[in-house]
């Protein structure tokens, strides 16, 4: 009965320490509200960390197509991911129509869009450190990266 | 003896405390973060677009943008941008010279006014046609120097404009205004735009 109890308590333990290791780049949250009649919800929070790792499923040609593109931006968006992480909470881009907004802002570690317009809603907040993985890993699949 | 122990304990954490909040006081930074704001307002459409940039990020950024005519903080400017005109020698008399106003045009549908006032390059644009717009632009002499401060003539040293833009004052840099539109374009120490 005590080893089971350890056998359960390892158990819990791994999945515990797994959970925390998945979350530990924080969450990416989207959300998008349909305001029609038949309106549809969806609401996504999926661990960060799980991005970079999603780019290891895109196709070779296609992920070294955009690391090529990507490369010659690396160093200003290295500058510019630094510099928002180290400045404070800041509403970047606010633009607005009649019936529609669109909001980019900076909250916290993450950087948040908001799209409000006559059909929908749309939320989607990324952590700043996810953004930066995942940008890193895209352009590490460039042909002639040799960092 | 133990009310007294504990009176010695509670002042000892006092203490403690008060410590580590002036040294924390002292270690704060000295210098706030200065801002860009652009705000364009549409009255006859509703519409208006706000941005705002932390003056750090964009004199971050710049210097590592190299593409078209903007290389290492630095925009190549074409000899035809210039009309043949010295500008780097217009500017140092302007900066050597008193306050006064240096061009005044005034035609049918256009008036312009290039002024030095208070340590500022003033121009004035007002076009009096149906759908005239008003410019009014005003850039201080320090920011205008930084501009032309690098060695080769055909270059303008954007990055070091914007390292004097953070040591200026806050300023409203340019407005224009139209029949329809306001674009507004300044410097704070605010965050937000409004």
């Amino acid at each position: 009965m005590v080893l089971l109890g350890k056998v359960a308590l390892g158990i819990a333990g791994t999945v515990l320490a797994g959970v925390g290791l998945i979350c530990s780049e924080g969450m990416i949250e989207v959300n998008v509200v349909e305001k029609q009649p038949e309106a549809h919800h969806v609401y996504v929070l999926a661990p960060a960390m799980l991005v970079p790792i999603g780019t290891h499923f895109i196709p070779g040609r296609k992920l070294s197509q955009a690391a090529a593109e990507l490369k010659p931006w690396m160093p200003t968006i290295r500058a510019a991911l630094e510099q928002l992480r180290a400045g404070e909470d800041i509403t970047l881009v606010d633009v607005r129509e009649p019936g529609e907004r669109v909001l980019v802002t900076k909250d916290g570690g993450s950087v948040v869009v908001d799209v409000t317009d006559t059909d929908e809603t749309v939320h989607v907040s990324a952590p700043l450190r996810a953004i930066e993985s995942t940008i890193e890993q895209v352009a590490a699949a460039s042909p002639d990266t040799q960092d | 003896m133990q009310k007294a122990m504990r009176a010695i304990g509670v002042c000892c954490v006092l203490a403690l405390t008060m410590s580590n909040l002036a040294a924390t006081a002292k270690a704060a930074p000295a210098t706030t973060e200065r801002y860009i704001h652009v705000k364009v307002d549409d009255s006859t459409k509703g519409e208006s677009v706000n941005v705002n940039l932390p003056l750090s990020m964009a004199a971050a950024i710049l210097p590592t943008v190299n593409k078209g005519t903007l290389h290492n903080g630095h925009v190549t400017i074409g000899e035809a941008d210039f009309n043949g005109v010295d500008v780097r020698a217009l500017l140092d008399a302007i900066r050597t010279a008193p306050d006064n106003e240096f061009v005044t045009v005034k035609e049918k549908d256009q008036d312009v006014r290039v002024a030095k006032s208070n340590g500022n390059l003033i121009v004035h644009v007002l076009d009096k046609s149906k759908d005239g717009q008003k410019v009014d632009v005003t850039i201080p002499m320090k920011v205008v120097d930084a501009l032309f401060s690098t060695v080769k003539d055909n270059e303008l040293d954007v990055a070091a404009a914007i390292q004097a833009l953070s040591d200026a004052g806050d300023a409203v840099l340019v407005t224009v205004q139209d029949a329809t539109e306001h674009v507004r374009i300044w410097i704070d120490s605010h965050s937000a735009s409004e």
